[in-house]
């Protein structure tokens, strides 16, 4: 059944899941901080905060991500901005998954209990110590399970990058598709890869959602303090 | 009497129209403990909330510590050294679920630039006061309601507050989660801790307060040293409320 001979394409595959995996990272980490973004302006004291934001969020979270591909891609290409496959690809991912991740990341912050932020004010903190150690941790508690699902499906989604041959896992299975005719082989190779990709990637995540639900300490600086207590605590009054 | 801890001069706060504190003054002395009574929706919580600025005033003029913290509309400048000055324990006590209990009482001092080694050593002696030292690295959900009504009660003392406010601190306890409370409440006062709470526990008021003040209707109805007010009030609707309020505890 397997003719195709994959030994002389193991390089090219290898160079396809690199750059899978690169268009996955820059376009994950970007559309985290933009749909962070979004989302505080969301939750913005003024109209003119909100409004902005709240149309970025329903234009994107309507469109199809490949017309945004082609748009970014061929569309802006075609009144002089060129970008390449690689800015093109990334940008798409950024801009469409940041709107999906702030939905995500409005509702978490709206989800902590307001009670959290009066206690904090209450103790004197200040606007921006509120949020960065009482609200955002616990919001990016709440928000893990949808971030990690979008996370693997923006996995899954560079393949759509096929479209303009953007050297990713899929433009390299139509590459090798091409030259050896054996279509049902090759995909099934690929679709294989993307699986032991996302597989264990989905299964991580939820084992670290499991661990930040039970609290376990992830900074070395809180471990540090905890150990501190406890050493303390050794000691008698 | 020594020195004016909290001082208020003709409050008035109104939630969309209906007017919630009507022309409210109360003083709270230094070392002592005021108990503020009366129905829910009387605006006894919303007096308390306004003592640290969590509810704006519209009318009125607060002082801490002689230094005027609110007038007539305008907050003081430094808002957050206000509120270090002056700690606050909530009814559902409101700990960082996301931090231990002994972080939870780090997080203040620490963020207000005290030095993590002091302000550790200040946490666990604080836990070893409310007798919860043996819980410093448990999570909030991991304890009883008790215990992290303490743990809060730490966490408030953590700043060295000149003044502790209570608001129903064992409203959402058991009797004996309740007791534990009441009993770290008295050792306080029998330190001479400054204490505001509002509260239903009249037997606790009559025993630790040296005032009681009865709110009604936006307004102080009555106040005076506990047996006056609990014993043999002067007003119709203190007797009203005493009257109803023990049918119902019994």
């Amino acid at each position: 059944m397997f003719q195709v001979p994959w030994s002389e394409y193991s390089a090219d595959l290898w160079e396809g899941l690199l750059k899978t995996l690169s268009y996955t990272v820059v376009g994950f980490v970007g559309a985290a901080l933009l749909g962070l973004a979004v989302a505080l302006l969301r939750l913005g004291r003024t109209r003119l905060m909100r409004v902005p934001a709240l149309l970025y969020t329903e234009i994107f979270k309507n469109v199809p991500l490949l017309a945004v591909i082609f748009l970014t891609y061929f569309g802006l290409g075609s009144v002089g901005l060129k970008l390449d496959a690689f800015q093109a690809g990334t940008l798409s991912l950024v801009v469409f998954y940041a709107a999906y991740l702030s939905e995500i990341f409005r509702s978490a912050i709206n989800g902590v209990h307001g009670g959290q932020r009066e206690a904090a004010e209450a103790l004197g903190m200040g606007t921006l110590s509120t949020f960065a150690k009482v609200v955002f941790p616990q919001a990016m508690r709440l928000a893990l399970p949808g971030t990690n699902t979008m996370l693997v499906d923006l996995l899954k989604s560079t393949s759509l990058l096929v479209t303009i041959s953007a050297a990713e896992l899929m433009s390299q299975g139509r590459l090798i598709t091409s030259a050896t005719f054996r279509a049902l082989e090759v995909y099934l190779v690929i679709a294989a890869i993307y699986f032991v990709l996302c597989y264990p990637l989905s299964q991580g995540l939820l084992w670290f959602e499991r661990r930040m639900h039970a609290g376990v300490p992830l900074s070395a600086r809180r471990r540090r303090r905890l150990r501190a207590a406890r050493a303390l605590l050794e000691v008698p009054a | 009497m020594t020195s004016e801890v909290l001082t208020i001069k003709g409050l008035s706060k109104s939630f969309s129209g209906r007017l919630v504190l009507d022309d409210v003054s109360l003083s709270v002395h230094s070392g002592t403990i005021t108990a503020i009574i009366g129905q829910s929706g009387g605006g006894k919580t919303t007096l308390l909330r306004c003592l640290n600025l969590l509810e704006q005033p519209d009318r009125g003029r607060i002082d801490v510590n002689g230094t005027p913290i609110f007038e007539d509309g305008v907050v003081c400048r430094d808002l957050p050294k206000l509120r270090r000055s002056v700690g606050m324990v909530f009814q559902r006590f409101n700990l960082f679920p996301h931090l231990t209990a002994v972080e939870n009482v780090m997080l203040a001092p620490l963020d207000a630039g005290v030095a993590e080694d002091e302000a550790l050593r200040r946490a666990v002696e604080l836990l070893r006061r409310v007798r919860l030292a043996h819980r410093a690295t448990a999570y909030p959900e991991q304890m009883s309601g008790g215990e992290q009504q303490r743990v809060a009660i730490a966490r408030a003392l953590a700043l060295k507050p000149s003044v502790l406010l209570f608001d129903e601190p064992t409203s959402s306890l058991d009797p004996e989660s309740t007791g534990e409370v009441l009993k770290v409440m008295q050792e306080l006062a029998a330190d001479g801790m400054t204490m505001v709470l509002v509260t239903h526990e009249l037997a606790f008021a009559g025993d630790v307060a040296h005032h009681v003040v009865f709110v009604d209707g936006g307004r102080i109805v009555e106040e005076g040293e506990p047996r006056q007010v609990l014993g043999s009030p002067r007003e119709q609707r203190t007797r009203e409320f005493l009257t109803h309020f023990s049918r119902e505890g019994s």
